[in-house]
């Protein structure tokens, strides 16, 4: 049953960053939900999920983009990872630290997304605009996806 | 907590080892195969996304269509309804307007001034007796005019006007047992008494019996009779009854010229009688009956 909601939670995350852009992206800019999702998911969940769900998430981030299938996955993977470490010495479940969590970490996501993309294929496929606005939409996000997952780990003990 | 820390090791170094493979091959074989597979997967929720996503948009606009559409529907079928009754009222006054528009170009060639009456009641217990027409004294009609029916292109009788009140008057009809009329029958010209049965039928009486009364000989009213103009068609010899052996004369039936049955309007002849002549004729036609 946990593994079916946690499904549906996956699916419903991506469907919706894929719904908020379609229909609520502003100049181009909307909040990573996915970002947001797997960072509230790494900072919920244990080691193995988190890094688990890091993946897959960033996995569908690259089914909706068309260039550096991995990317990603391999990104938000060490986004867990990284996580998973830092929260050992920080309290990650007050809203400060997931402020300044989301912002950091979406800069080092963009950077290190940017390098793999400049090493693998060549090309800069995050534009200056998206680099310096997106971080803070993402730290406006992460609270309020970090509340979404909490209340859905105390009730269905998913995560 | 060093499980833990294995586990997440052991993790991390799984997913990206996995990345670095998609990241390395992603025209391969195997990697847009894992592509496309994962594309069904997740496309359908986007798919369904997006569908959800426009009705939750339209939700208030498909709302207030439905509401529109119902409403236009409701009223579209009161239309409909209305139309149909209209129809129906149509026909039937097209219908109407033919007949009245034949009877009124046969009314034009009558050598008798009247005029048409619509038939406004009749009695079930009284259907072959008598009828209400809607033309009383206001209109000019009077006690005994005579009242013509027309049918088949031609006028008949259908009987006289018997009783007379302001805005309706009082048939009786040929086809009343207590009605009759002088005739003569053609081609002689042999007069005799048409009287009616209580029913569709006529009879023909007191014909003299060495006379050649053959069926279907035409009956029309005579000018000995005075309440009735001369000529009016009446209708045709059906059956001729042998003579009685108690009885020196021969009767027969006769089909009307107009079915009571079907009349709708009838034309009233104007007959202005003085009122002693008409009491003579009420008499004798009494005497007739009593005689029956």
């Amino acid at each position: 049953m946990t593994i079916i909601l946690e499904i549906f939670l996956y699916l419903a995350s991506g469907s919706f960053y894929w719904w908020w852009t379609q229909n609520f992206a502003f100049f181009g800019l909307a909040p990573n939900f996915i970002f947001a999702a797997a960072l509230s998911a790494a900072i919920l969940a244990g080691p193995v999920k988190a890094v688990a769900w890091g993946f897959f998430l960033g996995l569908y981030a690259d089914m909706l983009g068309i260039s550096m299938f991995g990317g990603y996955a391999l990104t938000y993977s060490l986004m867990a990872y990284a996580v998973y470490v830092v929260k050992r010495h920080f309290d990650m479940d007050s809203l400060f630290s997931q402020l300044v969590a989301a912002l950091s970490l979406s800069w080092l996501c963009m950077l290190f997304y940017q390098g793999l993309s400049l090493s693998f294929f060549k090309i800069n496929p995050i534009g200056i605009k998206i680099f310096l606005a997106e971080p803070f939409l993402n730290a406006l996000a992460v609270p309020v996806v970090f509340q979404v997952f909490y209340q859905l780990k105390r009730r269905f003990e998913i995560l | 907590m060093s499980r833990e820390k294995d586990a997440a090791n052991y993790a991390i170094a799984f997913f990206a080892v996995l990345s670095v493979l998609l990241l390395l091959f992603p025209s391969s074989k195997i990697a847009h195969t894992v592509r496309i597979a994962a594309s069904y997967t997740l496309y359908p929720s986007l798919h369904y996304g997006a569908r959800y996503g426009y009705f939750v948009r339209n939700v208030p606009a498909n709302f207030l269509a439905l509401f529109e559409t119902d409403q236009e529907n409701r009223s579209l079928k009161n239309k409909i309804r209305e139309l149909e009754v209209k129809l129906l009222n149509s026909s039937a006054v097209v219908s109407e307007n033919d007949r009245l528009a034949r009877e009124m170009r046969l009314s034009r060639a009558l050598p008798w001034a009247g005029s048409w009456a619509r038939v406004v009641n009749k009695t079930p217990a009284d259907w072959y007796g008598s009828f209400f027409i809607d033309k009383g004294s206001d209109d000019g009609i009077g006690v005994n005019d005579t009242v013509l029916g027309m049918q088949d292109e031609r006028a008949g009788l259908a009987g006289r006007v018997f009783e007379v009140y302001p805005r309706f008057s009082k048939v009786l009809l040929i086809t009343n047992s207590a009605a009759s009329a002088v005739c003569a029958i053609a081609p002689t010209g042999l007069e005799a008494l048409v009287e009616g049965k209580g029913t569709w039928l006529l009879k023909v009486n007191y014909v003299p019996e060495e006379s050649a009364l053959t069926e279907g000989a035409e009956i029309a009213t005579a000018p000995g009779g005075l309440l009735f103009p001369a000529g009016v068609p009446v209708g045709k010899v059906g059956k001729v009854y042998p003579r009685e052996s108690f009885m020196n004369f021969i009767t027969a039936d006769v089909t009307p010229v107009v079915n009571i049955n079907t009349l709708k309007e009838v034309f009233v002849v104007r007959r202005n009688l003085p009122q002693e002549v008409t009491a003579a004729a009420q008499d004798n036609e009494q005497a007739a009956a009593n005689r029956r």
